[in-house]
């Protein structure tokens, strides 16, 4: 049983993972803590969602999901967020704004489409479970952990190995300076945005599928554990955002197992508040990403 | 009292409470953002004293003038264990950290027997009137215009606008920061054990993340240049939905949008009134 | 021209002179969750209570008045069901509530309707201690205590010894659900070889499943609502649960939404219910035809008991003699009605006093049938 329960938590740790890349990114870069994040990943997974309905097959919906999803955030940062960068406000401004913002978007997402759980159209992956050596994983899991793998080693390359990961990097250390020496700022923060943006979209899509259960407050059940994940790997730490996603789910899966599973949701928070006590740089203990 | 008069009161006493208790909150949320800090515990706070309170006169059947004082001790003791290693870290720190303690504290709530569990606590008697609920919230106006006022309320402000700056001045940051973070359980715990007296019944879900939001949208509403803003600003959501009924569904993207249009557009709030100080 | 209008004034007046009571409406009020998360319950109910109130109102209480309904939004919260009967009972002056919905509703509300003395009735509250609250307090749904024995009697006799539960812990109804099985189970000899929880909007519980799995009990009861329930039973298929292991559902799972959701995962769970849309008895046929021809898709269990509570106390003040809420709750105690849940009669204590209404459904192909 324990290897099983192993395997679920770090399935489960990789939905956290996906979920958390873009938001510590845009902490990283933009020096928000955005919580809209947690809307894109609602839209993408409605986009996703409505597409699949209209009979497009998964390997369209998904890059479109995660394309509209960075759209929205693109115009919603513009909205929500311009105004604070120019008067150059605390971050508590910007939190207070998007948290505002967060809390209108999914209600009126619900009093429009309603609250109600809608699922994808079955048969879009192998919805069985395989059955690898007794343990029993899904195709929409595996899906999952791969995304994470291969998302987490493209943010990477992208923040280190290129011309635009090097005018980010000088972003998220002076924007100031930055803008001197002749980066587009504005521009590279919609660039961000949009990133950020399209990895939420493509995590409710994944995470939707996964789960199978799609509706307008996704978002803010996946962000309270957001908040664990980026706090306990570091805020703006890429490569933090994975470890910690995969510790988290490993400790409630192990919580809820072995020692008693009403304590599941609230593990996570207690590691979170040890970790702010002793450790605020985060557990792995490189403050942020501007050295990612 | 006229019979109908005293209908029409009978009526909408639950509303008249609501005044009080959102008052209550909407100060405890103001006195934090006075100082430049922001907190998203005060439901927290508040479903420790309305817990704490409850269990004080329905298990050890104590009177109430001395449950209500003591309802202040849970969240103060949370405030000092939450507040004192995160606000040495910069505010977002102690935003987070705040959201984390109402969810272990709900699922405190849910999962220990004698706390009720899902089912909550009910049969709590009904010994908050309104008259003494808005006592407190007139006391609490008091003493929060006095100490506005004083140079306690200069330091709060000098924090406020540029904390390093204060510090340079010899403000002990961290120490006014604490100081308001419990001063902010405080008043939330009040409101908890005022209101658990008041409905007859608390439940687990009462005080989680979206009422500590509420509470958020009621003091930028108001605006937080005196105490009285953030009371208005209460009121004024409060009231709203009981005039436009059938409004439940969209009462949440009110309360965000004042909240976004608050911070973008009115930095000082609906009632842009600064109180008069006493030159230093 | 005038000699017309002044004919007219003098019909109004006479309307007006007619003496206060015979053709005065009796006002009774209802208070149901018609917006946010859970308003299809109560969207259900007032389709039920709506329906009813035709059926009263065709030949009136009291020798003719017309019952006239005023139906409250709760919003779903708790301020807001006791806002709701404030303003009945205060400005409406209803002679008695219908409602709340949830049982966390009833537990806030509750206590002003006792406490100004009118007579407050639950058709969906189905917790522990709702009828505690108060002599004016009543509930036509029957209890989760009552109905689970029924249907682990189904079990036992299909040979379950073990038993795991499963429930949401961070709703009232789906604990006190869970609270009733657990006495149940053991009162009925069962060995309980695992209590696990969820979070009723959590869409994980792979680890309460694998745990569940490998201690290879006969039967997994749960109780929840029914999301989270089809969310349960879509994970345990994908983790190898099969046909050894049967699911028993509490009332949460009563919804024909569990086959729309779930699909095949579902097929095979148990319930037990007070009602059931195709029971072949006159009165039920009679109402599921009446609720089809108005409304053009099949009753619900929740607008069904709402039928019924409404004819209940329409009966009642008819038995009081006067709207006076006092006697109408005298005469609800003395209710002895028979409509689409079967005979129905309450206990001293106020709850429903029978049983014998509960069939045991089996969900086959994505739809409840009775369970052989």
């Amino acid at each position: 049983m324990l290897a099983q329960q192993l395997v679920n938590g770090i399935l489960l740790g990789a939905t956290y993972a996906l979920f958390a890349l873009g938001f510590t990114l845009m902490f990283g870069v933009l020096r928000v803590i955005n919580l809209v994040y947690g809307f894109y990943f609602t839209a993408g997974a409605f986009v996703a969602l409505w597409l699949t309905q209209a009979g497009f097959p998964l390997v369209l919906a998904l890059p479109a999901a995660a394309v509209g999803a960075g759209a929205i955030a693109v115009v919603l940062d513009a909205v929500l967020l311009t105004r604070l960068r120019r008067t150059k406000a605390d971050e508590l401004s910007s939190l207070m704004v998007t948290l505002g913002a967060v809390l209108a978007l999914y209600a009126g997402m619900a009093a429009w489409l309603g609250p109600d759980i809608r699922r994808l159209r079955p048969g879009l992956v192998g919805s069985g479970a395989l059955d690898l050596w007794g343990l029993r994983v899904t195709v929409a899991q595996l899906l999952i952990l791969a995304a994470s793998g291969v998302l987490v080693g493209a943010l990477l390359w992208l923040v280190r190995g290129t011309r635009l990961g090097l005018a980010i990097r000088a972003m998220a250390e002076k924007p100031d300076a930055a803008a001197l020496m002749g980066i587009n700022t504005a521009g590279l923060a919609a660039t961000v945005s949009f990133i950020s943006g399209a990895l939420a979209g493509a995590g409710g899509v994944l995470i939707g599928l996964n789960f199978n259960a799609i509706h307008p407050y996704m978002g803010e059940q996946m962000m309270l554990r957001g908040f664990v994940v980026v706090i306990v790997g570091g805020l703006g730490d890429i490569f933090g955002a994975l470890l910690a996603g995969l510790l988290l789910g490993v400790v409630e899966v192990l919580t809820a197992g072995y020692l008693a599973s009403g304590l599941k949701e609230a593990v996570g928070f207690a590691i979170l508040v040890a970790v702010l006590w002793t450790r605020p740089a985060g557990l792995f203990g490189r403050t942020d990403v501007r050295r990612a | 009292m006229a019979a109908w008069l005293g209908d029409l009161y009978w009526t909408y006493q639950n509303v008249v409470v609501a005044l009080g208790v959102n008052g209550l909150l909407a100060l405890s949320m103001y006195v934090v953002l006075a100082a430049g800090q922001l907190s998203l515990g005060q439901a927290a706070f508040m479903g420790l004293g309305a817990y704490s309170s409850a269990l004080m006169t329905l298990t050890l059947g104590w009177p109430f003038w001395i449950v209500l004082p003591a309802s202040c001790v849970a969240p103060v003791a949370f405030a000092l264990a939450v507040g004192g290693p995160t606000l040495r870290l910069s505010g977002v720190y102690l935003a987070i950290a705040t959201i984390g303690l109402g969810e272990v504290l709900r699922a405190v709530y849910l999962n220990v027997d004698a706390l009720g569990g899902a089912l909550g606590l009910s049969g709590i008697p009904e010994q908050a009137s309104p008259g003494v609920i808005f006592a407190v919230l007139a006391a609490a106006l008091a003493v929060l215009w006095l100490v506005g006022r004083s140079g306690t309320g200069r330091a709060m402000e000098a924090l406020r606008e540029d904390a390093t700056a204060a510090q340079a001045m010899g403000i002990d940051v961290g120490r006014v920061r604490l100081a308001v973070l419990v001063a902010s359980a405080v008043l939330a715990g009040l409101a908890g054990a005022l209101s658990a007296h008041a409905t007859d019944f608390i439940g687990p879900n009462d005080f989680g993340f979206e009422p500590a939001v509420t509470i958020l949208s009621f003091a930028l509403l108001g605006g937080i240049g005196s105490p009285f803003g953030p009371v208005l600003g209460a009121w004024v959501l409060t009231l709203l939905p009981e005039v436009f009924r059938g409004f439940a569904d969209l009462r949440l993207v009110l309360d965000g949008l004042v909240i976004v249009l608050a911070v973008l557009f009115l930095p000082r709030g609906l009632l842009a009134w600064r109180m008069p100080r006493k030159a230093a | 021209m005038l000699r017309r209008r002044i004919a007219l004034a003098a019909a109004v007046l006479a309307m007006l002179a007619v003496p206060a009571h015979a053709g005065d409406p009796v006002p009774v009020g209802a208070v149901e969750i018609l917006s946010g998360p859970n308003a299809a319950y109560g969207i259900a109910i007032k389709a039920g209570l709506d329906l009813a109130l035709e059926a009263v109102n065709a030949k009136g209480v009291l020798g003719g008045r017309p019952l006239s309904l005023t139906v409250e939004d709760s919003g779903g919260t708790k301020d807001g069901a006791i806002n709701a009967v404030r303003k009945l009972i205060g400005r409406d002056k209803v002679a008695a509530i219908i409602g709340p919905t949830l049982s966390n509703e009833m537990f806030a509300a509750g206590p002003v309707a006792n406490g100004r003395g009118v007579p407050i009735i639950g058709t969906s509250t189905t917790a522990k201690g709702i009828t505690d609250i108060g002599p004016f307090v009543f509930r036509t749904s029957l209890p989760e205590a009552d109905v689970i024995p029924v249907t682990l009697k189904k079990a036992i006799a299909r040979g379950v010894k073990t038993i795991a539960l499963l429930y949401a812990n961070d709703d009232a109804f789906s604990k006190s659900g869970f609270d009733s099985m657990k006495a149940a189970a053991e009162a009925a000899g069962l060995s309980i070889v695992a209590i696990d929880s969820f979070g009723s909007k959590d869409t994980d519980f792979s680890a309460q499943l694998t745990k569940i799995k490998s201690l290879k009990p006969d039967a997994v009861a749960i109780s929840a609502l029914v999301e989270p329930v089809s969310g349960v039973l879509l994970q345990a298929r994908q983790l190898g649960f099969g046909k050894e292991t049967l699911f028993i559902g509490g009332n949460g799972s009563n919804s024909p939404k569990l086959g729309q959701i779930a699909g095949a995962a579902a097929d095979g769970l148990i319930v037990g219910s007070p009602w059931f849309v195709a029971k072949p008895d006159k009165l039920n046929t009679a109402f599921v035809a009446a609720f089809r021809a108005k409304y053009g898709k099949d009753p619900d269990q929740f607008a069904a008991q709402a039928y019924d509570t409404l004819l209940i106390l329409a009966e009642a003040i008819d038995r009081a003699g006067d709207a006076d809420p006092t006697k109408i709750r005298d005469a609800l105690l003395k209710t002895d009605h028979t409509g689409p849940l079967g005979p129905f009669r309450f206990t001293d204590h106020r709850d429903p006093a029978s049983t014998e209404g509960v069939v045991v459904l089996e969900m086959r192909g994505g739809a409840f049938g009775i369970a052989q």
